[in-house]
């Protein structure tokens, strides 16, 4: 049996930062997941897969697009006339009702679990191989259970599990997909666990097998990589199951750096930049400045700005660009040496999770958007970052206006 | 520092004074207004930091012009630290003369000593930093609504960090540029911009999604319309099937009308169709019999008419032998005659002179044998010619007895021609003769012609008279004769034989009624139809026998049958045949009356109650119709706008399902919030760097600030009785009550916000005390505090004072009681 494991396709969803595009790259970017998806089909077509688990997120809203829904429909009606299983759930994205999908009714054509029901169905290959697929859709963006438990126990044919959940975790905030603990999960002891939500491709355990595929295309830096779906073949004697990974995405997001210890001229800075972007596919970059103190402030602005990062594009292969410039300071605070104790430790204090909430209260207060971005971890590292640079930079005025 | 004594020289309305300081703790002034405390206070302050003789303003206090004309101006100040060591500050100005700030001359145990060993003690601070810290005044009291964080984490901080009022500066910046990017309750910082159009974007999220419910509405609004129309169209086909009912039933009025009439028609018939089909048979049977009647009795009569011509014919038919006989003897002549004939050109081929003779008589050829042998040299001629004359003499009597002999016997006719034929060769012989003789004359006469004789016999004769047998050619011309004669003969048989045959012929052809051929197998095919003739009237006899006895049987029968019909007749009452016939063509009628009655009934059958009730209430039908029209052209009406419904909505879907707003308007949010991100990164890495320092600059402070915070906390909680219990320092001062409900600094009533003052600054001084220990001066500080409160500060003061010297100025002599010390009185000018 081959089968194949895809999650988070979040249809018609956005991509972060990209705004000073021209156009026409905008509309590849739009299209990227919608081909990623076309790929994938293709490829279950090719390979006259038995099934395709698509484990939630499937569109980035509960009221998605009517043409996300009917592309999806006809990509879905392509597997079902190649008589190939489909078996869907709902994730907290797309937390909708069944009767809310616009796929036409087949019985190749499964919403697994509707209304948070879990649900077993019972398949077998042409050649005759039997295997049940349980699991459960949201209807809400919630789910705060662990539903885990309530798993029925594994029956006699190959089991599939598939789930939109993410492992529980110390902050109770987070717990809020469905949380899972492994052990039990694994305590289960499903032939295949299909998980969805965490857009990082990775498999929890080997045996049993439990994977997320991740996302199927990268919609920011923090999305790195190539992106795709799991690849699954099972030997129908042992149900011995090996998954490969299979990248469809058609846009790679990637992250490089440089180091700067000393200042540099804007041409040799270019020339820097270009020996680190050399892309073998559409990609799109990250350029961390490692060093940026060396910068000042008007030349950070400068490299800051899209047109530089255009002119750097133009100069890609493979359609690829710049997107995203980041600093990170590379040398200690200029201060005096007594006082570099205070400073260390008082980096420390500010950026205590808990102290620096304290202070960017009213920020964060201000909008559910800062109160994501305070969570992310990637955004805190880039603002401590971009505090040192700043600061780094400051004080080294200090010091040369003294000295 | 302890201040032991000072000695003014020339200050304000003082001139050398001088005042001890008993007690190193606290000391209490007392004077009257005007009686120069603050001079004192400004005195202490200006020989620490220098005059204030410039133009520009101070803050406070020191607004006022010191005796300018006093010179010199100014005096010392006598200090004792810890450590027991006695510190003399004096400074003076005169007039015109030096720094506008005085000469300062410090002097350490009696020992004049750079002026940073005293200043050291005191970390170098300025005389703001003085007046800031240690002096309180009605004025700067008044000021407390002004207080910031900074100017109290300068002073603090002076006495961390290395470049602190850099860093603090630094700070300032960062948190500016914090500051400028969002504002807690700003608008028009770009943060607070972009917070606001998030929230307009995620509206515009929130509309394009709700495209999908739109989509879904229509697609069920789609599905309700068709399910609708196909109500409609069920309504309308029965409407129109109603109608079509209604409309089916009026066409079949006619019908119905018919058979209405129809039934009318009915009329009882008696009738048989059997019985009439027995006449019927009957009557044909007799139409033959009667036909047949007819027939034998024509065939009869016809037969009749040919019956009288047989006896003569049989007669007649008898005579067939003797026909045979004579056509056999008849065919014999013809043998005969034709041999003769042979024989005759068989004699002329043998003698060609004959030829010349063959037709000469016997006289001719008598003349011939006479004019041969009158030749004078060959005689032969004329005797050939004689013999030849005799020849036609002969042949002419031969004639005449033949002919006398046929006119005798057979016919006279042919005997008649015989006998007028043999006298022409007599008549011929006569004139050869004649000739002869003349020819004879004529050769006597002319002797010397001998040859002119032969010469003229051979032109008589054509022959030759030289080489001339006469008697071998009068063989031969007898000979012939001879034939002749019998061929003559033969002929006369002939013709007798064809006057048998013919008048045979004749009979028969009287017989027949046409007319015969004369020849014998003309006569013969005739008697064979003769003989046919006779045959066929012989059959008719007998054919007319039997057609007799037939047509007596025939009428026997036709008698029979018509007394059966009419027996036939008499039942069906009937006169005769057309009338039974009438009848029938009357029962077929009804039959098929019956028939067609049938057929409509059949065909109407389950509508006739409904025609019947129609066409008793025929208007009722028509509004029916016309109401059911209106009906139906409602629901075509109903149907077309349904359908434009559902066209629109088609087209609605079809704009939806190619839109790709969601995506856009989810786009353009995360623009914004890329914005927002990067934006919010400036901002929380400028925050941070403020905070940064902030907290660098507190480290190595020693966390003066935070620690002067719960100790103007403890202050003001002692100060105010509990009442207020918690301090705020950010940009502005405020401060908690006990009810828990913050109040800003300018809401305080004036005595309160004086003991928030207090409580700070003297938190503060509490603070860097081990730094910093200077004098604190009041000056006429508690003007504003009632009984209570002047109870509490006193309290602190005494606390303070275990630490730093109180200097306390006042006008107000119970507070000098209450302080329980000896004031030191002073008045104005002494």
């Amino acid at each position: 049996m081959k089968f194949i494991h895809l999650a988070d396709a979040h249809l018609d969803s956005p991509f972060l930062g990209l705004s000073f595009l021209p156009s026409n790259s905008f509309t590849q970017i739009h299209q990227a997941p919608n081909e990623s998806l076309t790929q994938i089909v293709n490829v279950a077509i090719k390979e006259k897969v038995d099934l395709v688990l698509i484990a939630g997120d499937t569109f980035d809203s509960p009221r998605p697009n009517p043409s996300s829904q009917l592309f999806f429909a006809s990509e879905v009606e392509r597997l079902t006339k190649a008589k190939i299983q489909v078996v869907m759930i709902f994730g907290n994205h797309d937390h909708m009702q069944k009767t809310d999908l616009l796929v036409p009714d087949s019985p190749y054509f499964k919403l697994l679990g509707n209304s948070e029901k879990i649900e077993t169905i019972n398949r077998q290959t042409d050649s005759g191989f039997k295997y049940s697929v349980t699991g459960f859709s949201y209807l809400n963006n919630h789910i705060t259970i662990d539903k885990v438990a309530a798993f029925p126990a594994k029956n006699a044919n190959y089991n599939f599990g598939i789930m939109h959940a993410q492992e529980k975790s110390g902050k109770s905030n987070q717990n809020v997909y469905a949380p899972f603990n492994l052990t039990e999960l694994k305590e289960l002891n499903y032939d295949y666990f299909a998980l969805g939500h965490i857009h990082l491709r990775q498999i929890l355990s080997e045996k049993p097998l439990i994977a997320y595929s991740g996302n199927i295309q990268g919609r920011h830096i923090n999305e790195k990589g190539a992106k795709g779906c799991y690849f699954g073949e099972i030997d129908e004697r042992t149900k011995e199951t090996k998954i490969s990974f299979l990248q469809t995405s058609p846009i790679i997001w990637q992250q490089v750096d440089i180091k700067l210890n000393a200042p540099i001229s804007p041409t040799d800075l270019q020339k820097k930049i270009l020996t680190v972007t050399k892309a073998k596919a559409t990609t799109y970059y990250s350029l961390q400045i490692n060093g940026a103190e060396f910068l000042n402030e008007k030349e950070r602005d400068l490299i800051q700005d899209s047109q530089f990062w255009q002119m750097i594009s133009s100069k890609l292969d493979y359609n690829s660009q710049l997107v995203d410039i980041r600093f990170s300071s590379n040398s200690q605070l200029e201060v005096a040496s007594n006082d570099l104790t205070y400073f260390n430790q008082a980096k420390k204090d500010v950026f205590d999770k808990n102290n620096f909430l304290a202070f960017c209260k009213d920020w964060v207060q201000k909008d559910e958007f800062a109160s994501q971005l305070i969570e992310d971890e990637n955004f805190l590292q880039e603002v401590v970052q971009l505090t040192e640079v700043e600061l780094n930079n400051k004080l080294k005025g200090i010091s040369d206006e003294i000295s | 520092m302890k201040l032991v004594k000072l000695k003014i020289v020339n200050f304000g309305q003082f001139s050398n004074f001088t005042v001890e300081l008993p007690n190193s703790h606290l000391n209490a002034f007392y004077g009257v207004n005007e009686a120069g405390k603050s001079t004192i206070v400004a005195f202490i302050k200006q020989i620490l930091f220098g005059f204030h003789l410039a133009k520009h303003a101070s803050d406070f206090f020191e607004d006022y012009k010191p005796l300018a004309h006093v010179s010199p101006m100014g005096g010392a100040l006598f200090f004792k630290d810890d450590q027991q060591n006695d510190y003399e500050l004096e400074r003076l100005y005169v007039s015109g003369r030096g720094s506008k700030i005085g000469t300062l001359i410090v002097k350490r145990n009696n020992q004049v000593v750079p002026e940073n060993i005293f200043f050291d003690q005191i970390k170098n601070i300025d005389g703001d930093f003085y007046a800031d810290s240690f002096i309180f005044n009605q004025d700067m009291l008044g000021k407390i609504d002004k207080i910031q964080q900074s100017d109290l984490l300068e002073h603090i901080y002076y006495l961390g960090a290395a470049n602190s009022d850099k860093l603090i500066d630094l700070r300032n910046d960062f948190a500016k540029k914090a500051s400028n990017l969002f504002k807690k309750a700003g608008t028009v910082p770009p943060l607070n911009r972009l917070l606001k159009e998030l929230q307009e974007k995620r509206i515009n999220v929130n509309k394009a999604e709700n495209e999908f419910i739109i989509y879904q509405n229509l697609a069920k609004e789609y599905t309700n319309l068709q399910e609708q129309q196909n109500a409609y169209e069920e309504d309308l086909f029965d409407l129109q099937k109603e109608y079509s009912q209604l409309e089916r039933l009026e066409n079949l009025i006619p019908s119905y009308r018919e058979l209405l009439e129809l039934k009318d028609q009915v009329k009882p018939v008696n009738f048989d169709e059997k019985k009439y089909h027995v006449a019927q048979t009957l009557a044909l049977k007799i139409q033959n019999l009667q036909e047949n009647k007819e027939n034998l009795q024509q065939r009869i009569d016809q037969l009749g008419k040919v019956a009288d011509i047989a006896p003569e014919s049989k007669r007649i038919l008898q005579e067939r032998p003797e026909l045979l006989q004579w056509q056999s003897e008849y065919k014999n002549c013809k043998q005969e005659e034709y041999r003769l004939q042979e024989d005759q050109q068989e004699l002329l081929a043998i003698s060609p002179e004959l030829n010349k003779i063959a037709n000469f008589n016997q006289a001719e050829v008598i003349n011939l044998q006479r004019d041969y042998q009158k030749l004078p040299s060959i005689d032969q001629v004329s005797e050939k010619g004689e013999a030849q004359n005799h020849n036609f003499l002969f042949l002419g009597i031969f004639l005449i007895i033949l002919g006398l002999i046929l006119f005798v016997t057979n016919s006279k006719i042919f005997g008649g021609l015989i006998l007028i034929t043999a006298i022409l060769p007599i008549g011929w012989q006569q004139k050869q003769q004649r000739e002869q003789r003349v020819a004879k004359v004529n050769e006597a006469h002319n002797v010397n012609a001998i040859k002119q004789q032969h010469e003229v016999f051979y032109q008589k004769y054509g022959l030759s008279s030289t080489q001339l047998d006469l008697t071998g050619l009068l063989s031969a011309w007898r000979q012939l004769q001879l034939q002749k004669q019998k061929k003559a003969t033969i002929i006369q048989q002939e013709a007798e034989l064809l006057g048998k045959m013919q008048h045979l012929a004749d009979q028969i052809s009287k017989k027949l009624g046409v007319p015969v051929e004369y020849n014998f197998s003309a006569v013969s095919e005739a008697l064979n139809q003769l003989e046919e003739k006779i045959a066929k009237i012989n059959h008719y006899s007998e054919v007319k026998a039997d057609l007799q006895s037939n047509l007596i049987e025939n009428n026997e029968l036709l008698a029979k049958t018509n007394a059966l019909l009419q027996t036939e007749l008499t039942q069906a009452q009937v006169e005769n045949m057309t009338e039974y016939a009438n009848q029938q063509v009357k029962n077929e009628q009804q039959t098929a009356l019956k028939i067609k009655i049938d057929l409509l009934n059949n065909n109407l059958n389950s509508d006739i109650a409904k025609l019947k009730e129609l066409t008793q209430n025929a208007q009722a039908f028509t509004d029916q119709l016309t109401t059911l029209a209106q009906k139906i052209a409602k629901e075509q009406k109903q149907i077309s706008a349904s359908q434009n419904k559902i066209a629109e909505i088609k087209v609605k879907m079809a704009t939806l399902a190619s839109s790709t707003a969601v995506f856009s308007a989810q786009q353009e949010l995360a623009n914004t919030q890329a914005q927002f991100k990067n934006l919010s990164a400036e901002y929380l890495s400028n925050l941070s760097a403020a905070k940064w320092i902030s907290q660098a600059l507190n480290l190595a402070s020693n966390e003066r600030f935070p620690k002067m915070l719960i100790t103007a906390q403890e202050y003001l909680q002692l100060l105010t009785n509990n009442r207020y219990n918690d301090i705020q320092i950010e940009k502005k001062l405020a401060v908690n009550r006990y009810d828990g409900k913050k109040i800003k600094v300018q809401y305080l009533s004036r005595g309160t916000s004086e003991q928030l003052y207090f409580a700070l600054k003297l938190a503060f001084i509490e603070q860097i005390k081990d730094q910093i220990n200077m004098p604190i001066l009041i000056d006429d500080s508690f003007v504003n505090f009632d009984e209570q409160r002047t109870e509490q500060i006193t309290q602190l003061l005494n606390k303070v004072a275990q630490s730093n010297q109180v200097l306390i100025f006042t006008a107000q002599a119970n507070l000098a009681t209450k302080l329980q010390r000896q004031p030191l009185t002073f008045t104005r000018g002494n």
